[in-house]
């Protein structure tokens, strides 16, 4: 392999470690706060890719509107999704394996919907960034890979920002911390829960315009992504908004270089082997880590 | 996830038990239309799987997504020893519940962990098998399959045409739902249910909490490895694609349908799920939508399913109007409070 072809790799692998740090992180802010594992996490990105495609075959706006209209439709979606459905749940004191069994009802649900929606052809999205390439050095890399590293990059630096220097962001890792606490000090946990959601669901549609635009959008692009994306965020550690993208990152790298080198089939193989191996070595490592960052 | 033990209606299960399997024998002397043998075996096939979930999820409470995996083990085992070493059909039937069971024990490190975490992990398991099963195909045959499985044999007599291998399938599968509905009167599976409950409780009362759960799988293991073998035998063509993780969420759809913590709700989950598009076309389109939505449903409000509803019907005509009447009104009185 060229010096070329090796930054190349790096860079796409970097580029869709990013995306699965956006959606990651959603999984892990979701967790922190309610202890629920969103196995629809998956499919809010798929609709943020949906809606970002939709709005661009309505009126083609530029690119970092589609990613708003992402963002905004993936945070919209999750917080109906958790005002409707979880929050109902919750309030009739159902176990919460049994709100677990009901995110994967969800995940089937807002796939078929999608399905029936948008039909299972999947979409291209026009050429983001024409025919431009960046130089460096030897290699040739595509705009969109680096944009969606700048653009992820950017977009948890802003969240992070967010969580820590405001007061609605304090609220948020409050009550994700000790909800009761949180509550006796006058936080609104539905809306901070909401608020988790929604923040959760813009992410993962950041993440699905980026990956959307990187390949192609389709009613079942999110499932596995979604499962990729909770390896990265255990990878680098469950609730830290960093880890999530660190993990990210790295995942995508190992992913990527492991498709290259061992075998391009089994390329989703060596992310579920990591997610069973990273659950397996740190059997109480998911709370331990978690406690740590209390 | 609620209790449906019905120690005192023991009489009228065993009734009902008895009246379904002399239905289901009955049924291809009256309708023996080839196509209706074929689905229902298919169902009765999806039943035993169901039954294994039953067990894992209902009466233990663990979130297995790796079901799939293990019918998918099992199909693939008996398909070969059948058909490429020639093995009698019943050895390769035992053989392909042992394998899966075997494969299951490579997971007992993952039951260390516990709710989610263990959906998760055998997801990912799911998602490996899948991948060897379309990869290896030295061994698999890959995306192509496998083709003409010969008919299951037993001893000199080949079951061949869909009536014999419908009364396989309904043979296994009233021994599977006899023999677990003995492990989960048990004191075993008394043990799952505590831990189910509360598994620091469990493990406080001196429940080897690993150690069950660890069985339990492999029991599950066992008799969805069986369900393989025959799916094995009655398609007679294997795909890796019949083995996805999606396969293992309809297993979880059937049994959550029915009713969680039910044996016949596991079965006429099974039924209704795989039997219900091939007479409601119409319907098929949408069925996963209605599906993801009765999951949610079904899981907000407790009530065990099917099963669940057809109890609260009988309660209801038996107890009389009057009575379940103010039970509702002190439903909602509760529910406001």
């Amino acid at each position: 392999m060229t010096g070329a072809q090796l930054i190349e790799l790096i860079v796409g692998g970097i580029a869709i470690g990013a995306i699965y740090g956006l959606i990651g992180l959603g999984f892990s802010m979701i967790i922190r706060a309610t202890g629920i594992f969103h196995f629809a996490q998956g499919e809010v990105m798929m609709l943020g890719a949906m809606f970002g495609l939709s709005t661009e075959r309505l009126l083609p706006l530029p690119f970092p509107a589609l990613l708003a209209v992402g963002m905004i439709g993936g945070g919209v979606a999750a917080i109906v999704i958790e005002l409707v459905v979880y929050r109902t749940l919750r309030l009739r004191r159902v176990p919460l394996m049994n709100i677990v069994i009901a995110t994967i009802g969800m995940s089937i649900l807002l796939q078929n919907g999608s399905l029936q929606v948008w039909g299972s052809e999947p979409m291209v999205y026009p050429k983001l960034f024409a025919t431009a390439v960046y130089h460096v050095g030897p290699a040739t890399l595509s705009p969109q890979s680096v944009w969606i590293v700048v653009l992820g990059i950017a977009l948890v630096v802003l969240l992070q920002a967010f969580l820590k220097f405001t007061r609605t962001g304090l609220a948020l890792q409050a009550a994700a911390q000790d909800s009761e606490t949180a509550q006796l000090m006058g936080i609104n946990l539905t809306r901070c829960t909401a608020l988790t959601f929604g923040l959760a669901g813009a992410m993962a549609g950041a993440a699905g315009v980026l990956l959307g635009s990187l390949f192609f959008a389709s009613f079942d692009m999110g499932f596995l992504p979604g499962i990729k994306a909770f390896v990265a965020a255990t990878l680098g550690g469950l609730g830290s908004i960093g880890g999530a993208l660190l993990g990210g990152i790295v995942f995508g790298l190992i992913e990527t270089f492991s498709a290259r080198w061992l075998s391009s089939g089994y390329r989703d193989a060596v992310g579920m082997g990591m997610l069973i191996v990273i659950l397996l070595a740190f059997p109480q490592g998911l709370i331990g880590l978690f406690k740590r960052s209390r | 996830m609620r209790l449906v033990i019905g120690a005192s209606h023991a009489i009228e299960r065993r009734i009902g038990l008895f009246l379904t399997i002399l239905l289901l024998a009955a049924a291809p002397l009256v309708y023996g239309q080839s196509y209706f043998l074929h689905i229902v075996s298919l169902a009765m096939i999806s039943a035993i799987a169901a039954l294994g979930m039953q067990l894992v999820l209902g009466f233990a409470g663990q979130l297995s997504l790796g079901q799939a995996a293990f019918f998918g083990i099992g199909a693939y085992t008996s398909a070969l020893l059948t058909k490429t070493l020639g093995v009698p059909f019943p050895i390769a039937f035992l053989a392909a519940g042992i394998i899966a069971a075997i494969s299951s024990l490579a997971l007992a490190p993952i039951t260390r962990l516990t709710g989610v975490y263990l959906g998760v992990a055998t997801l990912g398991f799911t998602i490996i098998i899948h991948l060897v099963l379309l990869n290896e195909e030295w061994l698999t045959g890959g995306s192509f399959g496998i083709l003409s499985i010969p008919w299951p044999n037993i001893g000199p007599y080949v079951l061949k045409g869909d009536r014999a291998i419908y009364y396989l399938c309904l043979v296994v599968m009233v021994a599977t739902y006899v023999g677990i509905s003995r492990i989960v009167a048990s004191r075993f599976g008394r043990a799952l249910r505590a831990i189910m409950l509360d598994e620091e409780a469990a493990r406080a009362s001196g429940i080897n909490v690993t150690l069950y759960k660890s069985k339990c799988f492999v029991i599950a293991a066992l008799v969805t490895g069986f369900a393989g073998s025959l799916f094995a035998g009655h398609a007679r063509y294997l795909n890796p694609n019949d083995f996805t993780f999606w396969k293992s969420i309809e297993i979880l759809i059937m049994v959550t349908v029915g009713g969680l913590g039910s044996l016949p709700g596991a079965v006429l989950g099974a039924f209704v799920v795989v039997l219900l598009p091939e007479y409601l076309r119409a319907l098929d389109q949408w069925r996963l939508v209605i599906y993801g939505a009765l999951l949610i449903v079904l899981m907000g409000t407790g009530t065990g399913g099917i099963v669940g509803l057809i109890a609260l019907t009988a309660r209801w005509f038996t107890e009389g109007v009057a009575l379940s009447s103010r039970r509702i009104a002190s439903r909602t009185r509760r529910a406001q409070l």
